[in-house]
């Protein structure tokens, strides 16, 4: 497989993935402050990492650096050890209050 | 692209967001929803103008349909009221962004994205889902728990989150324009070149696919570089005779593909990186074990008389106790 040149590359150019990634981000940040299931609010922090994977990918291919795809398997690392720990601390929450709202935890805060 | 036209298409994105996501009637959804359609179109249009000059229109359509797709799907993902559509919505972002990424020719990205993601996180996820959650008619959202049905705040999360889309585009726009140029032709072609000299036996295979008389190795030049470059391409060098130097084309399909760069790049550049991420993984492993586990306490007592030792209080206080 040879790659496009970045001549021919920049017709499709960075910014437009830029933005598609900074909407992206939105619309999971924007979840993860309206949605009260707790399982939904960690499925949106996923979505932020989507966004911010699609970001590297897209610079590094502007520059020819390897190192943003590098980092996306960390972030695929981190997003995996996190849904594990998350979901088991979830688990452990649901068994406790036999739901999953996050307003049943208010009192955590005060 | 006109400086204002993101903006106000940021706006009715995040109105259409706002009808979506407040409870009401189904009237109102399908406003939200025709509103964030006609929103999309726009933004199809802006990026469409905004393309320059010559277009290749496969890669275009291309990625129009797969930034659509991602975008439409996140929107569902968190206005849906069941949380085990959500997370499937969630599997068609992460394969429409796999898409995105195919286009970024990251092919070895997109398929541990699809393979990671859809395929061990999400299921981590439906598992959890349906192990908490009674299932409940598909049809009938209004079936399951008011905190799904019910957004917290339709209205501010919006707001915030209008501030931070203008914010995050404008910087785009304005930044973009400060960006260094992307990388050269050449440059990109001789990073390429560097590695293939690293992986000697594809190197080989290169040249004596170019060349089957070739005896191996090739000359260096005087930095040391056994892959040299011209006009038409990459090549080798060889002595037939002390006097007389020949050069040997390779062929660019030889160049290493994306999968190559990407291993190179994890393992030389960044191994104690590799190393951490391993222990994280381990890490979170134990602890979503330890977390996970359900915890029953045992007195003492108890525990010896399961062994068969005589417990160490007496045993009539305790069955006592028991009792």
């Amino acid at each position: 497989m040879t790659y496009l040149l970045a001549s021919e590359f920049s017709q499709l150019s960075l910014g437009h993935f830029i933005v598609l990634s900074a909407l992206l981000f939105t619309v999971g940040f924007v979840g993860f402050l309206s949605r009260r299931n707790l399982i939904v609010m960690f499925l949106c922090t996923e979505l932020m990492f989507q966004a911010a994977a699609i970001a590297f990918v897209a610079f590094g291919r502007y520059w020819f650096d390897f190192t943003g795809q590098v980092f996306v398997i960390f972030i695929l690392t981190i997003a995996a050890a996190e849904a594990a720990l998350a979901l088991a601390l979830v688990v452990l929450l649901h068994r406790r209050r036999g739901s999953l709202n996050a307003d049943d935890w208010k009192e955590l805060c005060d | 692209m006109d400086q204002l036209e993101p903006y106000i298409a940021c706006i009715a994105g995040a109105f259409a967001l706002y009808l979506l996501l407040r409870p009401g009637r189904s009237g109102i959804k399908v406003l939200g929803t025709l509103v964030g359609l006609g929103t999309l179109a726009w933004l199809v249009a802006i990026i469409h103008e905004s393309v320059p000059g010559e277009v290749d229109v496969v890669r275009e359509i291309l990625f129009l349909l797969f930034g659509a797709i991602t975008l439409s799907a996140a929107v569902r993902m968190i206005t849906h009221g069941r949380p085990v559509y959500s997370a499937l919505y969630f599997v068609m972002v992460v394969l429409s962004s796999a898409g995105l990424l195919l286009l970024l020719e990251a092919e070895f990205m997109a398929f541990a994205l699809i393979i990671v993601y859809a395929g061990a996180i999400l299921i981590t996820y439906m598992f959890v889902l349906m192990l908490a959650q009674q299932a409940s008619d598909a049809e009938h959202v209004e079936d399951s728990p008011i905190y799904d049905r019910v957004s917290r705040e339709p209205g501010a999360a919006v707001v915030v989150g209008l501030i931070l889309a203008g914010t995050l585009v404008s910087s785009t726009l304005v930044g973009l324009k400060e960006l260094p140029p992307p990388v050269l032709d050449t440059v990109q072609l001789h990073r390429q070149g560097e590695l293939l000299e690293q992986l000697p036996k594809q190197f080989k295979a290169a040249v004596l696919e170019a060349d089957p008389s070739f005896e191996w190795p090739p000359v260096a030049d005087d930095n040391g570089r056994l892959l040299l470059w011209d006009r038409s391409g990459p090549y080798v060098l060889a002595y037939v005779d002390a006097s007389s130097p020949r050069q040997v084309h390779i062929d660019l399909k030889h160049l290493p593909s994306n999968t190559q760069h990407v291993g190179w790049t994890l393992v030389a550049e960044f191994p104690a990186s590799l190393e951490v991420a391993g222990v994280i993984l381990l890490l979170a492993m134990f602890g979503a074990v330890v977390l996970a586990r359900r915890q029953i306490e045992h007195g003492e007592d108890e525990l010896r008389r399961h062994v068969g030792l005589e417990p160490l209080h007496g045993d009539d206080e305790d069955a006592g106790g028991a009792a």
